[in-house]
């Protein structure tokens, strides 16, 4: 049983359409154009319980309005999705008791205040039992490593520091969903791997259900196995994060290293590199195997690997390609 | 904003402050709802206040009074439309609680970082508010003087229509630095909006907003007079009445000169002391 | 129901801690607002130095008046005004969103937020003002009379809250809403003074209008004038009545403005 399902979820909104300068802001006043904006358009998927899934877009291309509709802060236009067996849009406060939504950008927790005030705000807010809390946020302090800073004002907290107190407060009513926008945006890449080991030890102990959207790909391949990308509201890719080179990547990196100078490569595809002895190459995947034989037969390679490029640059290509609206959907 | 800062000299400068006025303009009327609602409704407090004052006059006269601190029935009240006046140039909403917002969230260093002076940017944004809402509530205002003529007795004359505008032009110099004072107390303290509101409240009175300084009687209205509040309501508005003439007036315009620097260099070292001792919060 | 009082205090609880955060801020607060109302009892007493009565309420009377408006405007500042001031920055940073995804009424949670003590003590203020009034009196209330008080006050603030209510939804609409101060100001400034005041040749109807149609003129009038004046249980039937109405309506205004918040945000 799927704990989120979306069905041609979709989400137009109208927004003015602004004049630049003096003179448009006076016709503004009297006269407003609108457009519609399609930030989603019909996307489907299941997400079933336990899994860590990642969105995936460039900005602007549906992933927080998706989020946003499963949390049942904004309406669909068309379309439907259930979460934890509920409609979101109807907000009942039994599913609202039982998911949470973080978002890297928006801080919950009173600024001037220890974040232990807030935790205890929270635990009147989802009336929570004082042994049941006292247990969590035991636990959660303990796992996000945040004992000694409880007790200090937020506003005296590193960003990452802060960002472990926001994930506590948003896992003390033991959520089975937890939808992450952007978690650890802003933070180095220190905070960065804080934040994903917390979350995936989270996810190992509670069996935590997750969907996360964020723009560095370090999250996504620390966290998820499987991941959706999205582009111009649609969704263009579900499946494995792997499947995304193999069903993306025509390409594939040669390193060599030979013997006396690099030749000249350039007949076999694109040299990235030539460095001295050394040269990179980015060549066809279905050639792989003839240049190979090809190089091996005519130079004398002491070294040579074949990699996958980085996967940054696959996503980049899915974007690409999906970046017409018109053009079909690669979905499989 | 870097291409202009490029060309030197005051004119450049000047320049690129007008672009800030022009594009202040644009997001003013950008928003519509409050800018309408906002100008029709600021005229009911008006309303009240003369309604109070003529019953205050109005019961004064069963027991034979017909003058309070020098003014009478219709000076009051025409005093008390004048104060719009005054207001309408020297009052900058949130211009303080901006400033202390900006010290507080971090968000002054785009100012540390883009060429441009915090002050010369804020009071040319506050020139574009000044402009944009004296234009729109001229209409308005017109109506309103125009049903209440009766209470004026005569059109003054060109010298002191002439310091008037002086007096007015300077009251909006004094209240933007004032208020730009008050705003970088958030260097110095950390939650600030009450305070700011209560200075504000308490300006209401002492500013000769609410009712003329005189009404207070010795040796408060004496006391009052000394402070550069009373330039952002009263004097103005004692100008227009002849109620401050010949040598008074000179003096009166030469001090408000006087606080317009003094309030603008105070705002300028406050802001240098407070950046030196600025640790950005929220990293 | 219960859940709410106690949530309630975990606000308030709250709330104070923010404010011992900053002592001597929170002190200033206190005694500048104290001042500011010393002010106000100091320049209305030249008014009655100058005159006897002003609209029909002499000088006790008035003060009793005065002292009932700063109890009103001190309960409403300490525990929803600041609620709705936020309001419209929690629209246009998005952080509605954050209060949306609590399991608890939303209207409760936007207007009882936050609790602003350092308004309360212009309560005592108005209170001991309104002591001192009534003992100034040459005839004292009857019993009955404080019942009216304490009913028409309730209502008024009912009726506060509800006009603020639906004021803030606005922001829902207009994003940026900075008046709400400023119409709240407005509002303020209608309730100040005795409605007598509006009894003159032209604006007779102006005072109708915000007495039967937009019922603001009722606030602090009613019930002042129930216990210095005269006792009038129509009009108090009719406080109740606006209150019970305007905040069926209110919330009615506020579930829709959250509705098309939801519809319209991305």
């Amino acid at each position: 049983m799927p704990i989120v399902i979306a069905r041609d979820l979709g989400k137009n909104y109208r927004v003015a359409e602004k004049q630049p300068g003096l003179r448009g802001a006076m016709r503004h006043l009297f006269a407003r154009k609108y457009k519609i904006v399609r930030a989603v358009d019909g996307v489907s998927f299941e997400i079933e319980p336990g899994e860590m899934v990642a969105f995936l877009g460039p900005n602007g291309a549906g992933k927080t309005t998706t989020l946003k509709m499963l949390a049942g802060l904004i309406y669909p236009s068309n379309g439907s999705c259930e979460v934890l067996g509920f409609t979101p849009s109807d907000r009942a406060d039994a599913f609202r008791r039982r998911f949470s939504l973080i978002m890297g950008q928006k801080n919950q927790l009173w600024w001037d205040l220890p974040a232990a005030d807030s935790f205890r705000l929270h635990r009147e807010i989802y009336n929570l039992p004082q042994d049941q809390f006292d247990r969590t946020l035991g636990e959660l302090t303990e796992l996000f490593r945040v004992e000694k800073l409880a007790k200090q004002p937020v506003r005296e907290l590193s960003l990452g520091e802060r960002m472990r107190m926001e994930l506590i407060a948003a896992l003390l009513h033991r959520p089975e969903l937890l939808l992450l926008d952007e978690p650890t945006i802003g933070l180095d890449v220190v905070g960065q791997g804080i934040i994903q080991n917390c979350l995936r030890e989270y996810n190992a102990t509670r069996g935590i259900t997750m969907l996360l959207t964020s723009h560095y790909m370090r999250d996504v391949e620390a966290l998820c196995r499987r991941v959706l990308v999205i582009n111009h509201g649609r969704l263009v890719y579900d499946g494995a994060l792997e499947g995304i080179t193999d069903q993306f990547g025509r390409v594939k990196l040669l390193r060599l290293q030979f013997a006396g100078p690099a030749p000249d490569l350039s007949r076999y595809g694109t040299v990235t590199q030539a460095v001295d002895r050394a040269a990179t190459l980015q060549i066809d995947r279905s050639k792989a195997s003839s240049i190979l034989s090809d190089l091996l037969s005519q130079h004398t390679v002491t070294d040579l690997s074949v990699e996958d490029p980085p996967l940054e640059d696959a996503i980049a290509r899915i974007f690409e390609q999906s970046a017409t609206p018109v053009e079909a959907a690669i979905a499989s | 904003m870097n291409t202009l800062s490029a060309t030197p000299g005051i004119l450049a400068a000047f320049r690129k402050y007008l672009r800030i006025f022009r594009v202040s303009l644009t997001e003013r009327f950008a928003y519509r709802g409050d800018f309408f609602l906002g100008t029709f409704l600021r005229f009911l407090p008006m309303l009240t206040t003369i309604l109070l004052w003529t019953a205050v006059f109005d019961g004064a006269k069963e027991s034979g009074r017909e003058e309070l601190g020098g003014y009478r029935y219709r000076e009051m009240i025409a005093y008390l439309l004048l104060v719009h006046i005054s207001r309408m140039f020297s009052s900058m909403p949130g211009l303080a609680s901006g400033i202390a917002r900006d010290i507080r969230d971090g968000s002054l260093k785009k100012y540390l970082v883009q060429p441009l002076d915090l002050i010369g940017y804020l009071i040319s944004y506050r020139a574009a508010h000044k402009a944009a809402y004296i234009v729109t509530s001229a209409l308005p205002y017109a109506v309103i003087f125009g049903i209440c003529y009766r209470f004026f007795d005569h059109w003054p004359d060109a010298i002191t229509l002439v310091a008037y505008l002086i007096s007015l032009l300077l009251a909006f110099v004094v209240g933007f630095a004032f208020e730009a004072c008050v705003g970088m107390i958030g260097f110095w303290l950390l939650e600030v909006s009450s305070v700011l509101y209560i200075i504000m409240t308490l300006n209401y009175f002492v500013s000769g907003h609410m009712f003329p300084i005189d009404v207070l009687g010795e040796p408060w209205a004496t006391f009052l007079k000394l402070l550069p509040t009373q330039y952002l309501a009263y004097f103005p508005a004692t100008v227009f009445l002849g109620k401050t003439t010949g040598l008074d007036l000179t003096h009166g315009l030469i001090i408000e000169a006087i606080w317009a620097v003094v309030l603008l260099l105070l705002a300028r070292v406050l802001y240098r002391t407070g950046l030196r001792r600025y640790s950005a919060y929220g990293g | 129901m219960m859940r709410y009082v106690r949530l309630f205090r975990a606000f308030a609880r709250v709330s104070l801690l923010g404010d011992m955060a900053f002592r001597g801020n929170f002190l200033i607060k206190v005694v500048v607002e104290l001042l500011w109302l010393g002010l106000m009892v100091f320049f209305y007493d030249r008014l009655f130095d100058f005159t006897a009565a002003v609209a029909g309420w002499s000088r006790p009377q008035y003060f009793f008046f005065l002292g009932t408006y700063y109890l009103m405007e001190s309960l409403i500042e300490t525990f929803f005004l600041s609620n709705f001031g936020e309001f419209s920055e929690l629209v246009r940073t998005g952080n509605l969103d954050l209060v949306l995804l609590k399991p608890v009424d939303e209207q409760f949670l936007i207007s009882f937020r936050h609790v602003e003590w350092s308004t309360l003590p212009s309560a005592v203020f108005g209170l001991i003002l309104m002591t001192r009034s009534i003992l100034q009196l040459d005839v004292p209330p009857p019993a009955m009379a404080y019942v009216a008080f304490a009913v028409g006050l309730t209502c008024a603030v009912a009726m506060a809250y509800s006009f603020l209510l639906m004021l803030s939804a606005t922001a829902v609409w207009l994003v940026r809403n900075q008046s709400l101060y400023e119409l709240w100001w407005l509002f303020m400034s209608l309730m100040r003074y005795p409605k007598e005041i509006f009894n003159a040749p032209y604006t007779n109807a102006i005072g109708w209008f915000f007495t039967f149609i937009i019922p603001v003129l009722l606030a602090v009038n009613v019930p002042a004038a129930s216990v210095v004046k005269l006792l009038d249980s129509q009009m108090i039937a009719y406080l109740v009545a606006s209150a019970v109405i305007l905040l069926f309506v209110s919330r009615r205004v506020f579930r829709r403005a959250m509705q098309s918040y939801r519809s319209a945000s991305s």
